[in-house]
């Protein structure tokens, strides 16, 4: 089981981007979702103060009803110790 | 002229809250307003539209699964309907963006940060007025209004013995740090480059080997290098370009409390950013922390520097450059009183533009590491020039974070505030609201963090009238590196402070409790909104302490009282520092050595 599969349901990452607009958050914020092998992320939160954006990521690894892989996947020899 | 006619409608089964809001705020400026009720058909709304000549109607929705979907076909019902030929369809609600709301069809979208005036502007044609504009504030002075006046005439009496003797101990003594602090000023009015040149050796030869060596060989200390005039140049471009945008209060209503922050990332760039986004989020001033090396040397480093660890190096140019980024309005105080810097440090801070300074003589030997008798000269000169430059000088009572009970901590800001008056300064009392080793060992907080907290502020007004501001930073060692957990307990003490009427605050972030590295900017501003929250929530309402809350407070004055009476005793405040009157060993504050075997 890799440690991604071990998250429950989602992975929020919360931040600050330095920028000049707003639009230009949102778009810092799907590509750092990109860069982070995360895929298409959603913008929970994004405040633009002037210098920059104070902004929630979320991507959900498990949504209600999905195979669990924390609960399927094989676990670690040690962890089932 | 006739008031246009608008439509306002909550697409919505149940909620309606924010298009009355704004219906309200239109029809108060006189337009000619109609409220549908929330749960109508789509189609029923679409009647209506097309009934009345309206010229914009006014949509509300939350934006949530499947909505897109439903607000697409809504424009396209009132396209079908001959609606959009005579009015502009307006989109309003959480999470609708201008960019969402075209997409849709909507002739303007408005999220839940638009201000009314934003909506009229588009309604009327107009430019939307600028929304940079800054909350409107003048610099204060924390110490206006006081009178300084002591109210206990034993603790008076006191006071003024224990001063009396101080300064008569410290007449015509010297140290290495009050000749250097004299040898900056006069190379700082200095315009001759020979007679600069000659002074500057002679500082040099007053400091440490490792400061000289920066100077004369450009050794720098471990981790210390000097920041390029790119660096410099492309920050101030940037932030001459970006402004802060619908800047925010702390305060619900009046002046104060004062809301501080820490700076003293190491780097002053950082520091420079970090500040601009806290202003933005209503922080009233910072205060400069400097690398703990930085008091172990004599001499100061030179020019913009920035440093890979804790601390923000000390030093005129980094100073200038951090006050002249700020807002004219921002306070910025440096840290004079630790180590051996102490007088010099004000020369510097006063010439960098900085409001305020911080002296402690009591603290900056029992709990920072330097010698009592050396911190007694050097810290009696920094406050002889804290007055030269009209600059007040705060007094933090950290000293209750080594295990010092809280009187003995008070008694001490006490003798700074009388020297300070004394020596024609102001003084500003920085109690702390903690939860410190002496509280937790004595379970003074078991049922409540409010009642010793606010026995603090007033046994301290019962004493003297001189400002109070509540630190260092408020809430310390109640903070978890649980983010949640410590904008809460920051958010509660700052509820706290607000109730018993501070005059100012220092703040955590919610990374206070990290640290095994620097502080981040998301961090501070989790602090900030929690203290925004606290202060809507608290408005002008208080707290009720509980009785144990009186006792206290007098258990505290009578304390100081006597602790003021035992320094009285001897022979003057270095040897009844050393000799553990306002903390000991047993308390856990240890006399401090560097510098020990200067003062001349």
């Amino acid at each position: 089981m890799t440690a991604l599969d071990a998250v429950m349901d989602g992975l929020d990452i919360e931040t600050y981007l330095v920028c000049g607009t707003e639009r230009e958050g949102k778009d810092l914020a799907l590509r750092l979702g990109h860069e982070l092998n995360l895929g298409e992320v959603d913008i929970m939160f994004c405040e633009f103060d002037g210098y920059g954006v104070r902004v929630r990521l979320r991507k959900y690894i498990h949504k209600p009803g999905d195979p669990y892989r924390w609960l399927m996947a094989p676990r670690d020899k040690d962890e089932k110790a | 002229m006739k008031m246009r006619k608008i439509l306002c409608v909550p697409l919505d089964p149940v909620h309606d809250v924010g298009i009355k809001i704004i219906r309200n705020a239109l029809a108060t400026r006189g337009f000619d307003t109609e409220l549908l009720s929330p749960d109508l058909p789509m189609e029923e709304i679409v009647r209506r539209a097309a009934a009345g000549a309206y010229d914009e109607i006014l949509v509300s929705r939350t934006l949530g699964y499947g909505v897109a979907e439903l607000l697409g076909r809504f424009v396209d019902l009132l396209d079908a309907a001959g609606v959009r030929e005579r009015s502009r369809v307006i989109l309003g609600g959480k999470a609708v963006t201008s960019e969402l709301a075209a997409e849709l069809g909507f002739d303007r979208g408005f999220d839940e940060h638009s201000r009314i005036e934003d909506i009229i502007a588009f309604i009327e044609g107009k430019s939307a007025v600028a929304d940079t504009a800054t909350v409107e504030k003048r610099k204060p002075d924390i110490t206006a209004g006081y009178s300084y006046r002591v109210h206990d005439p034993r603790i008076e009496s006191a006071l003024d013995e224990i001063v009396d003797k101080v300064l008569h101990w410290a007449e015509g003594k010297s140290t290495p740090g009050t000749r250097r602090a004299a040898v900056r000023q006069n190379l700082l009015e200095e315009n001759s480059e020979a007679r600069r040149t000659a002074l500057f050796e002679e500082y040099l030869s007053l400091s440490d080997a490792v400061i000289a060596d920066a100077s004369r060989r450009g050794i720098m200390p471990k981790g210390v290098r000097k920041l390029s005039q790119e660096e410099v140049r492309e920050l101030r471009g940037m932030l001459k370009e970006r402004h802060a945008l619908r800047p925010v209060s702390l305060r619900h209503s009046g002046e104060r409390p004062l809301i501080f922050k820490f700076l003293g990332s190491g780097c002053p760039m950082m520091d420079i950013i970090h500040a601009k986004v806290c202003e933005r989020w209503g922080v009233d001033g910072f205060l400069l922390i400097n690398p703990s090396w930085e008091a172990r040397y004599e001499g100061l480093l030179e020019g913009a520097l920035t440093h890979r660890n804790d601390g923000t190096v000390t030093s005129t140019e980094n100073i200038r450059l951090v006050r002249d980024l700020l807002e004219p309005s921002t306070l910025l105080t440096v840290r004079a009183h630790r180590g051996l810097n102490t007088p010099e440090t004000v020369v510097l801070a006063a010439h960098g533009g900085a409001d305020m300074t911080k002296i402690d003589l009591v603290y900056g030997s029992l709990g920072a590491g330097t010698d009592p008798a050396r911190l007694a000269v050097d810290g009696i000169e920094a406050i002889r020039l804290a007055a030269r430059y009209k600059m007040p000088f705060d007094i933090p009572g950290n000293d209750e974070l080594s295990g010092v009970p809280a009187w003995k901590t008070l008694a001490g800001l006490l003798i700074n505030v009388h020297l300070g008056k004394r020596l024609g300064a102001r003084a500003i009392l920085k109690p702390l609201f903690c939860y410190g080793p002496h509280i937790v060992i004595n379970g003074l907080m078991r049922q409540t963090f409010v009642d010793y907290n606010a026995a603090k502020i007033r046994a301290l007004r019962a004493i003297v009238d001189c400002p109070i501001w509540p630190g260092e930073p408020i809430a310390f060692m109640t903070q978890t590196e649980d983010r949640v957990q410590s904008a809460t307990a920051t958010s509660f003490h700052a509820a706290l402070g607000t109730a018993l009427k501070v005059d100012a605050m220092t703040v955590a972030s919610t990374d206070e409790a990290y640290s095994r590295g620097p502080i981040c900017i998301a961090s501070r501003i989790d602090s900030l909104q929690g203290i925004h929250e606290a202060a809507r929530f608290m408005g002008q309402a208080g707290f009720a302490s509980t009785p144990a809350a009186d006792s206290m407070t007098e258990d505290l004055h009578a304390k100081i009282a006597d602790v003021l009476d035992r320094v009285r005793t001897a022979s003057d405040l270095p040897s009844a520092i050393s000799e553990g009157f306002l903390g000991d060993r047993e308390d856990g504050a240890y006399p401090g050595t560097f510098g020990k075997g200067t003062v001349a």
